[in-house]
């Protein structure tokens, strides 16, 4: 295919120049690798304060450290973002705070859990009302620390998108309907069943 | 807070306070402690509060599981009153386990309509007579067990298994 034919202008049925637009494109590079650019650059975690971890998620955004440079702003509600922080310790009543605040987020989306009482409960260890976040949703980065740097949070940004851009998590997510490399998506319990009554 | 600095008699203060009633009064570190039978508690918590003590500061329940009681302990102090304000009493009385029920002094207190929510769902006692007593932090599966009784004990998880 010569330069000249790919400039080309399609006109006419609006249908047909777009099944040869979309042709054209799809040809030379995959939609996947795309949407994994986009999405590893936009990282929007949503504000799910569950403890103390919070103030170091905010030095993350504070001018010093600085991580919308990575593309990631925390932003306002679970509708408008992609990525969960969970800062700390997640009690019986907020994992179903949590879980809801998954099942609300567009796909793709990722979770980073941050800090000790959320890897396995940390100085809450052993305790009645203690839940551990991989049990509610799907982790993709632990973060450990009591509580950690901003610069760890930071790392653990620049891991994640490394980790969406070499598996193709996003793109896979997109063209498949669902993650393909995550087993435990759905969690075994009914963590709302207190809930519901 | 007590101790040393501790100008007023509370001991003088209580046993005026409490004239009639049946109470045995006890100086431990920091405060005193003034146990009243259950049947007295309402009558010695509004003489309390008439004496100037005005707030409830701390709920806590003691679980003595061989003696087969607890031991509910109100301690008290006051905002109000400037020489009243260094000295804490703690006002207790015991309840047997089977029968665990104690009268609301929320209306006495009001700073108690939280702490006796807390212990309701954390010892499963009932308070008569409270307004609005229902869960405050755990939810109800959770409540269910009771777990700062003494027969509920956590499993325990080693942080290293071991090799099987």
């Amino acid at each position: 295919m010569s330069k000249m034919e790919e400039a080309k202008i399609y006109v006419g049925n609006i249908d047909e120049s777009a099944r040869k637009a979309r042709e054209l494109l799809l040809g030379k590079m995959k939609l996947g690798r795309l949407v994994d650019w986009a999405t590893a650059f936009s990282l929007w975690p949503v504000h799910l304060t569950t403890s103390c971890c919070s103030t170091e998620f905010a030095a993350t955004w504070s001018p010093r450290f600085d991580a919308e440079q990575y593309g990631a702003l925390p932003w306002v509600g679970s509708r408008q973002t992609n990525m969960i922080i969970i800062e700390g310790t997640v009690t019986t009543k907020m994992a179903c705070a949590l879980r809801i605040t998954w099942e609300q987020m567009p796909p793709p989306k990722f979770v980073i859990a941050m800090g000790a009482c959320s890897l396995d409960g940390g100085i809450f260890y052993n305790s009645y009302n203690i839940v551990k976040p991989w049990q509610v949703v799907p982790v993709d980065v632990y973060l450990p620390g009591c509580p950690p740097r901003p610069e760890t949070v930071a790392r653990a940004i620049v891991t994640l998108q490394r980790k969406i851009r070499e598996k193709s998590i996003a793109g896979k997510w997109v063209e498949e309907g669902w993650r393909p490399d995550m087993k435990y998506v759905k969690p075994k319990e009914d963590v709302c069943s207190w809930w519901r009554g | 807070m007590s101790g040393e600095q501790e100008t007023v008699d509370l001991e003088g203060l209580v046993s005026k306070a409490l004239e009639g009633i049946n109470y045995s009064i006890s100086r431990e570190k920091g405060y005193v402690e003034v146990s009243v039978p259950l049947e007295s508690l309402r009558e010695a918590a509004l003489r309390l509060k008439n004496a100037g003590f005005d707030h409830v500061k701390s709920l806590t329940i003691v679980d003595y599981i061989k003696k087969g009681e607890f031991k509910a302990m109100y301690i008290v102090s006051s905002y109000l009153s400037e020489e009243l304000s260094g000295g804490l009493i703690a006002l207790s009385t015991t309840v047997k386990r089977d029968k665990a029920k104690l009268p609301s002094l929320s209306d006495v207190w009001i700073s108690l309509l939280f702490q006796e929510r807390e212990v309701y769902e954390m010892f499963g006692i009932e308070f008569e007579g409270h307004p609005d007593l229902r869960l405050l932090l755990l939810a109800p599966h959770i409540a269910e067990l009771k777990p700062l009784r003494k027969e509920f004990i956590v499993k325990e998880e080693p942080i290293i298994r071991k090799p099987k």
